[in-house]
């Protein structure tokens, strides 16, 4: 990386002439700059006053990631030029001082999570279309700013993009995003310098691969954290031992990533190295985020952690659904410090399931037998294992009503020599009625994952190519698209027919889901330089 | 007749937020928007999804033997504002559509009016309100 960069070659006069002009309309307090580096290579631009208010960026907040993009932004339009080491601080220092509070971070986490996240609340056409049409209403929601600046922000946009209304995004967003909030005040007040060194308890999802639980060594390294994971599937016992390096910005962005020791060829492979994006609750005690790889983001971890303490702590159960009137189900608990002497009286499933015996267990798992009576409540129902919880882990059901493929709408891409492919990983989720006794109604249950048998076929196949043409569905649901691409795009169905459940009829049950195989996105953000921040923020200075 | 027009790429990147990638699938060009045609049936499955809502469902032909077909509409997002949810259609509801069959021979149609056993299900996207 080219770190001898001059320090500045500034400056638009353009941008500056703008900055100024905003900075005298500006009628909210803005939040001081004060980090000699951010004056350092944005002043010259971004005019500070005398109480230390910089144009623009005192009247702005946003999550790691905003940040990054208006650096990034700036190196590419504005030619600020910056070291690796000067990104990742200047990043840092707007995350601490100019960022979110956890109750603000964590509505549009999924944005920075790279989540496939159906966006259900945006206000009103006019912001679907100017906002959503080109990313993530999450995009827009990531920011605060004072009514002038996004005013500001609004006619920017709307020239750059062409957005054609942009009074009601306005109106909108200074009213739902603004600069000063109860929240931001609370948390700058309250916050303390994070340490969150120590062991903590892992329980981890993959789509494909089923629940992981372990631990996680986090040790200061400095400013920063290094980390050992080491993970347990509870589907097959296989293990994944992780080793990390993170830094937490603004309290509670953990950003950082961490790589496997026996990392295979497959694309899916758990040993991956991913990138962690992580929100750490105001306690300290908690953490909720997602660890991902792929081209595209496509494999992840659904990861919570918690704070290991000297209580016993429930993290997973093996098996996520039982009948009624079923009798003798061994089912196996996954958890940390659990006692040598226990009794059935210890492990609560809800009334109506009956712990028989304790078959046998260790510090770390039970295994327990339990009877479902018959008239047992229908649902989801927690488990408990003397204090400690785990919430909606078991669903009672008396019978499946339908399979539904998740997720049922997703993309997948096409490769070529320069760009890698997309793939997309579906799961076949068993659904019981709710209360209402109806069917795809927002009350079903999500029993949990089926066996299935996978397949997929072009729409209207045939005329638009053969089904073999756009790639494969593997036995675990994995779609692996063709290498070649043919530069068009195909619907697909997705689909799963269950290996033991019958629907009405006596056939097999049958979920499907919408693939759209596409094209690889061919431009990734601009030049190698400004690829890499994101790797420069996440892994510091001291790795290369 | 009215006629759902729509570009591809904001009701992929508007209505799920797929930070991940973006891009395009098959538009409204597979059918014939020059014909029209209506035909009955039984409902066997009701997809509400993106970026097209599917009905699958099954008509007798003449000779009393079960074809299956296809009906495509427009978006979840799209229906959502009209008022359509998951259970809008019920496997074993009857059914009448109206469409515009595919060009190419198969059993599809792009959906332009539907009634069912519980009354006409609101179609269509005003052109003003895009």
């Amino acid at each position: 990386m080219n770190a001898g960069f001059a320090t500045l070659s500034c400056a638009l006069f353009a941008v500056l002439l703008s900055a100024q002009s905003t900075s005298t309309d500006e009628r909210e307090p803005g939040i001081p700059v004060t980090d000699p580096l951010v004056i350092a290579k944005c002043g010259s631009c971004h005019a500070s006053d005398a109480t230390q208010n910089m144009q623009r960026v005192s009247w702005s907040r946003t999550t790691p990631e905003g940040w990054q993009d208006v650096l990034k932004e700036q190196i590419l339009l504005d030619r600020v030029s910056v070291t690796p080491a000067e990104a990742r601080s200047i990043v840092k220092y707007l995350s601490e001082s100019h960022g979110l509070a956890p109750e603000e971070a964590k509505p549009v986490m999924y944005d920075a999570e790279r989540r496939v996240h159906e966006e259900t609340l945006i206000p009103s056409e006019s912001l679907r279309e100017n906002c959503s049409k080109c990313h993530a209403f999450a995009r827009a929601l990531s920011w605060r700013r004072s009514a002038e600046d996004w005013k500001q922000f609004v006619a920017t946009h709307a020239d750059r993009y062409k957005v054609r209304s942009t009074a009601d995004a306005v109106a909108y967003l200074s009213k739902s995003a603004p600069l000063h909030t109860s929240a931001w005040d609370a948390w700058v007040s309250r916050k303390t310098a994070e340490n969150l060194a120590g062991r903590w308890l892992v329980s981890a999802y993959m789509p494909g691969r089923g629940a992981f639980c372990g631990e996680m060594q986090i040790d200061r390294a400095g400013d920063d954290y290094t980390t050992r994971i080491a993970i347990t599937s509870v589907r097959d016992g296989s293990r994944v031992v992780r080793i990390g390096r993170a830094a937490v910005f603004g309290g509670s962005a953990w950003r950082g990533r961490s790589k496997g020791d026996a990392s295979n060829s497959a694309p899916d492979d758990p040993s991956s190295e991913a990138r962690e994006v992580v929100l750490i609750a105001a306690n300290q005690s908690t953490a909720e985020g997602r660890w991902f790889w792929g081209q595209y983001q496509e494999f992840g971890f659904d990861v919570k952690l918690q704070r290991a303490s000297s209580d016993p702590a429930l993290l997973a159960i093996d098996r996520p659904l039982l009948k009624t009137g079923s009798s003798a189900n061994r089912i196996r608990l996954i958890g940390d410090r659990f006692p040598a002497q226990m009794t059935p009286s210890d492990l609560d499933f809800g009334t109506g399931v009956t712990v028989k015996r304790i078959v046998s267990n260790t510090a770390a798992e039970i295994v327990a037998e339990l009877d479902v009576a018959p008239s047992a409540t229908l649902g989801k129902r927690d488990v408990r294992f003397r204090r400690s919880i785990l919430t909606g882990a078991l669903a009672i059901y008396d019978h499946v009503d339908y399979i539904q493929v998740e997720p049922d709408s997703s993309m997948a891409a096409f490769g070529d020599r320069s760009h890698p492919r997309g793939f997309q990983q579906f799961e076949a989720i068993a659904y019981q009625r709710g209360a209402d006794g109806k069917l795809h109604t927002n009350d079903d249950v999500a029993l949990g994952p089926v066996d299935v048998v996978w397949s997929h076929e072009v729409f209207h196949a045939g005329a638009h190519g053969s089904t073999d043409a756009v790639g494969t569905m593997s036995s675990s649901g994995l779609f692996t698209p063709a290498n070649a691409n043919p530069g068009a795009n195909f619907d697909v169905w997705v689909i799963a027919t269950a290996q033991d459940e019958k629907d009405q009829k006596g056939e097999p049950m049958v979920g499907k889901a919408y693939m759209v195989v596409t094209v690889p996105t061919y431009t990734f953000n601009g030049r190698q330089y400004v690829r890499e921040l994101d790797r420069w923020v996440d892994d510091g200075p001291a790795r290369k | 007749m009215r006629f759902i027009r729509f570009t591809v790429i904001p009701i992929i990147a508007g209505l799920l937020a797929m930070p991940r990638t973006a891009g395009a699938h098959h538009g409204w060009v597979d059918f014939d928007e020059k014909t029209d045609v209506t035909v009955q049936g039984t409902a066997t499955a009701f997809y509400f999804l993106n970026p097209h809502c599917v009905v699958e469902f099954e008509v007798k032909d003449d000779g009393g033997r079960t074809q299956k077909w296809q009906g495509e509409f427009a978006s979840k997002g799209e229906l959502s504002h009209k008022g359509w949810t998951a259970a809008s259609i019920e496997a074993g509801e009857k059914l009448t559509l109206t469409g515009h069959p595919s060009k190419d021979g198969s059993r599809a149609i792009h959906v332009t009016k539907i009634r069912t056993s519980k009354g006409e299900l609101k179609l269509g996207v005003d052109p003003e309100s895009r």
